[in-house]
């Protein structure tokens, strides 16, 4: 009896060493994409009436010179966001200059980088990201609210700028709504492209201000 | 974690008193060490309030007199729980889909007291409370993310339980409670609020 006990001693002493706090298993998260919306709540959505969308998809990556995606898949990711936005009831223009709205989409190709800020002006200090001046005569970016973005490879970015907003030499241009949609990487590139479009789909979709 | 490594250690040293020591019948006069593998499920938690083994718990007493015993405890749990994929409106605009795994990890200690009955005998059962600090974090994993906040509140909890000593000179036996616990922590995470913390489980392990 003695020596059984003896053996449950070292047993339990085993499951106390191994862990104190357990962590989940997070393989099941891979699972499935995440899609995070941000809006400014001051803005009056409904006094815009056109957006205009460029024809390519910037790529974060490693390189130092911008690059830009531009094959039928990034078609089609456009393609998405502008099936959205018309059913949402804004139209698509093709002069920016005769916008309202400007949509820039990104997709993170390589690197991993996280912010989590509550400076608006934080994209001052990202390299090779849309610049404010191709939208016109704005100085840097502005968001009229925290923003939270987790860049990791394979995240797409879907943002919407105020081209209504005041321009100037100090101005800065105002991102009135933005998504981010992650765990879009899978082996298999089909899968990619759908999960993609269902996080443009969804990311619409829970924004309950169209 | 720094409290898991003292606490391991602690531990550690007492197993290797008690083997070393077989001859003894009793390791310290007048006392008693448990050390309990726990089961434990949160209730009217809405967070993480799956049952789980994931939790020990170890304790020390003294005999100030021959029924009561007094001495230091500490133990810790982790509940999991797994979250389909759904909507969270974060507020001020912020909204979320993701899915998630939700984990609630408390860690009390302080003080326990008993009052013992048929200490001579076999079997010598007992009630107990335990009172002090408890340290708790409430986490969400989602995407590549752990977002958690941590809290700390008022702990007690009562139990009852039994040590069995086949030997009553060799005091070396089975040890088995039942408990419940309420930790006075609050925290937040997401849209997920946990307002007091309260456990029921179960305790199996060895006395000497």
């Amino acid at each position: 009896m003695v020596k059984t006990l003896r053996y449950l001693a070292y047993a339990l002493l085993a499951v106390a060493f191994s862990a104190c706090q357990k962590e989940p298993s997070t393989s099941d998260l891979d699972n499935d994409y995440l899609v995070y919306t941000d809006y400014d709540t001051s803005v009056d959505f409904a006094a815009f009436e056109t957006y205009f969308i460029p024809d390519s998809i910037l790529i974060i990556g490693s390189n130092y010179e911008a690059e830009y995606w531009k094959d039928d898949s990034a078609q089609q990711l456009i393609a998405a966001v502008t099936a959205q936005m018309d059913n949402a009831g804004y139209t698509q223009v093709a002069d920016k200059a005769a916008a309202d709205l400007g949509i820039q989409m990104s997709y993170v190709e390589k690197v991993t980088y996280f912010v989590g800020y509550n400076n608006p002006y934080w994209w001052w200090y990202y390299p090779y990201y849309w610049a404010p001046g191709y939208w016109g005569d704005w100085l840097g970016w502005h968001y009229p609210y925290s923003v939270y973005y987790g860049y990791t490879a394979g995240s797409l970015l879907v943002e919407m700028v105020n081209l209504d907003a005041q321009a100037g030499e100090n101005k800065k241009l105002p991102v009135v709504w933005d998504s981010f949609i992650g765990g879009l990487l899978t082996s298999n590139s089909q899968v990619n492209l759908q999960r993609t479009i269902d996080g443009i789909d969804q990311a619409f979709e829970q924004t309950p201000i169209w | 974690m720094k409290t898991s490594k003292y606490l391991k250690f602690a531990a550690f040293c007492t197993a290797l008193l008690a083997f070393a020591t077989p001859s003894k019948a009793q390791l310290f006069p007048h006392t008693y060490i448990n050390v309990d593998w726990q089961m434990g499920v949160p209730l009217s938690t809405s967070f993480a309030d799956k049952a789980s083994g994931w939790g020990m718990n170890f304790e020390g007493g003294y005999f100030v007199t021959p029924a009561i015993t007094v001495g230091p405890f500490i133990s810790y749990q982790t509940n999991l729980e797994s979250i389909d994929r759904q909507t969270l409106d974060l507020g001020d605009g912020s909204i979320l889909t993701t899915n998630q795994e939700h984990a609630l990890y408390q860690l009390p200690f302080g003080v326990t007291a008993r009052y013992n009955w048929m200490t001579k005998r076999v079997f010598q059962p007992y009630v107990g409370m335990k009172l002090g600090a408890c340290y708790a974090e409430m986490s969400s994993y989602y995407y590549v993310v752990k977002q958690y906040s941590d809290s700390w509140g008022f702990y007690m909890s009562p139990e009852i339980g039994a040590s069995i000593f086949p030997n009553p000179d060799y005091r070396m036996g089975i040890h088995m409670a039942l408990y419940y616990s309420f930790a006075t922590n609050q925290s937040d995470v997401l849209i997920y609020s946990v307002n007091n913390i309260n456990n029921f489980g179960v305790r199996i392990g060895i006395s000497f």
